[in-house]
């Protein structure tokens, strides 16, 4: 049980100290999408489960990109957001967002989908999904 | 928190269901779960501190009994519309050992982006957190407050709901409407029947604000109580059939009316609900309570305070029974069964989100038992408050 908490602990501390990248943060949907633009507002209902109209995808705990989402365009941290979907999830009102561990699968992941959204360094952006939303 | 799998064992039973909707792909599960780890103890042991419902608490030696619990959730997507979710609950409850729980079963449909419908065994809404009180890493506390907590037993419902969410400007508004029966059993082999029950769910979220009114409505009955069934035929054995009648078991009405409200902002926590019970028997007495918490998160730790209290709106006594001769006895009886279990609690905590998926809460609360020994049970002579009750857990999700 000590080692284990320990473990926990050591992996928290691990995660605070994961440096945050400054890089461009884009907010993108499958190109059949009809939908061109989108305020940080509207797309952070999809990510904290307000509005089910988009499928969000996510990226795996302590990938770095996703803490700079959350706080960024969520305004939360990412236990918070971890606090939001468990109480969905566990009322059986909504199913936690699939999550990747790469740009590249997340970009698959809402090429495949019409209804997906999801984010990526604007450096990964290419033709299979379209931009909606610059966060600075 | 959540890991899809596809399974080729589920798509060979459910084929027949997924050949129109995904004949190639087979239904997408996910496994999901939460618990709590904790230990719970009082500096009493002439009465035990109890969650709602449970028939065996806490004393002076630390239990684990009282706060742990284990849930295990599995939902099967078979389509964009349709899915199945189950979620199996372990903890003590009624009898004093640990038991598991089907807590849901449900398909669900969803009819258009704002409209789900639920079929099934689906959680009953009574209170603001009501669906998920017993998932620790989704709450602030270590438990919900027992003041208002413990006015509805009954967490499960057998029948339908609709659950239509929507947005008017920055407002997101969920509103549900359940219908069905609902089954609780309680301490001493008894239980209580709610057949059938309505309930009025509506959360009005914008942000940092979240509002919520409940509104539940059951004809209720309460089966294999002997004490208080002994009660009532004597009552009417010696010709007091119009007691009897007041302190009925058996298809007695019952409302609850809960408005709460929740903040989260700039650090600032908030959550607070008031709830009226009432109902055309004098055994289960109209109540009236409350409870607010405040809390402030600094980096990965909230502290917070609570303070909860219940009064009772009816009688705590029976008028026009003598209180001499040989019908006392039965005067004290019908009146041990009038009074509610009263109590304030004054409470402090800190939750410290050390993990990812794990939060570490310590909570003592202090509590105030008035007219009687409050929701304690098993009590002992020369019992009386206050009492603190100190607790520590861990709250995980997977």
């Amino acid at each position: 049980m000590k080692t284990k908490i320990g473990m926990m602990l050591l992996a928290a501390g691990l995660g605070m100290a994961a440096p945050v990248m400054a890089a461009e943060l884009v907010v993108i949907v499958n190109p059949k999408n009809p939908a061109s633009r989108m305020f940080s507002e509207q797309a952070a209902q999809f990510f904290l489960g307000k509005s089910s109209l988009f499928t969000p995808i996510e990226y795996d705990d302590g990938v770095a990109i996703r803490n700079e989402f959350h706080a960024k365009v969520l305004q939360k941290d990412s236990a918070q957001v971890k606090t939001i979907w468990s109480k969905l999830v566990f009322t059986g009102k909504g199913t936690a967002p699939k999550e990747y561990k790469s740009a590249a699968e997340v970009k698959k992941a809402v090429a495949a989908d019409v209804s997906a959204i999801g984010y990526i360094d604007k450096a990964a952006v290419d033709d299979t999904v379209k931009v909606i939303l610059t966060v600075q | 928190m959540k890991r899809p799998l596809r399974s080729s064992f589920v798509i060979a039973i459910l084929s027949t269901f997924t050949l129109s909707a995904h004949a190639i792909d087979g239904p997408t599960i996910t496994i999901s779960g939460f618990g709590t780890a904790a230990l719970t103890m009082t500096d009493t042991d002439l009465a035990e501190f109890i969650r709602p419902n449970q028939s065996n608490g806490a004393g002076k030696s630390p239990r684990t009994g009282v706060d742990s619990n284990l849930g295990l959730q599995a939902t099967a997507k078979f389509s964009d519309r349709i899915s199945f979710t189950a979620q199996g609950l372990v903890r003590k409850v009624a009898k004093d050992s640990y038991g598991a729980e089907l807590a849901w079963a449900f398909a669900k449909f969803k009819a258009s982006d704002e409209i789900d419908i639920r079929i099934g065994r689906i959680g009953l809404p009574v209170y603001m957190i009501s669906d998920f009180r017993n998932v620790g890493y989704a709450n602030t506390m270590i438990r919900p407050p027992a003041e208002v907590y413990r006015q509805v037993n009954g967490g499960t419902l057998e029948g339908i709901d609709l659950i239509w969410q929507h947005s008017f400007g920055d407002t997101t508004v969920t509103s549900q409407f359940a219908y069905g029966n609902a089954k609780t059993r309680s301490p001493g082999n008894s239980s209580v029947e709610f057949k059938p029950a309505t309930a009025i769910h509506i959360i009005a979220e914008h942000e940092p604000f979240t509002f919520r009114f409940g509104r539940a409505d059951a004809k209720f009955s309460v089966y294999g109580n002997a004490p208080l069934n002994g009660l009532l035929t004597t009552l009417n054995n010696v010709g007091l059939s119009t007691v009897a009648k007041d302190l009925k078991v058996v298809d007695c009405d019952g409302s609850f009316t809960s408005v709460g409200m929740t903040m989260d902002y700039k650090g600032f926590l908030i959550q607070s609900e008031y709830a009226v019970r009432k109902t055309d028997t004098r055994v289960v007495m109209d109540t009236t309570s409350y409870y607010a918490m405040l809390g402030y998160r600094i980096g990965k730790f909230t502290p917070y305070y609570y303070y909860g209290n219940i009064k009772q709106d009816t009688p705590r006594t029976y008028a026009g029974l003598p209180t001499t001769g040989p019908l006392a006895a039965l005067t004290a009886g019908v009146n041990s069964v009038v009074k509610s279990a009263l109590q304030s609690t004054n409470a402090v905590g800190v939750r410290w989100d050390f993990h990812k998926s794990a939060a570490l809460k310590v909570q003592v609360d202090h509590i105030s038992p008035r007219d009687g020994a409050g929701a304690f049970v098993n009590v002992k002579p020369g019992f009386s408050g206050p009492v603190n009750v100190y607790a520590a857990g861990i709250d995980f999700v997977f």
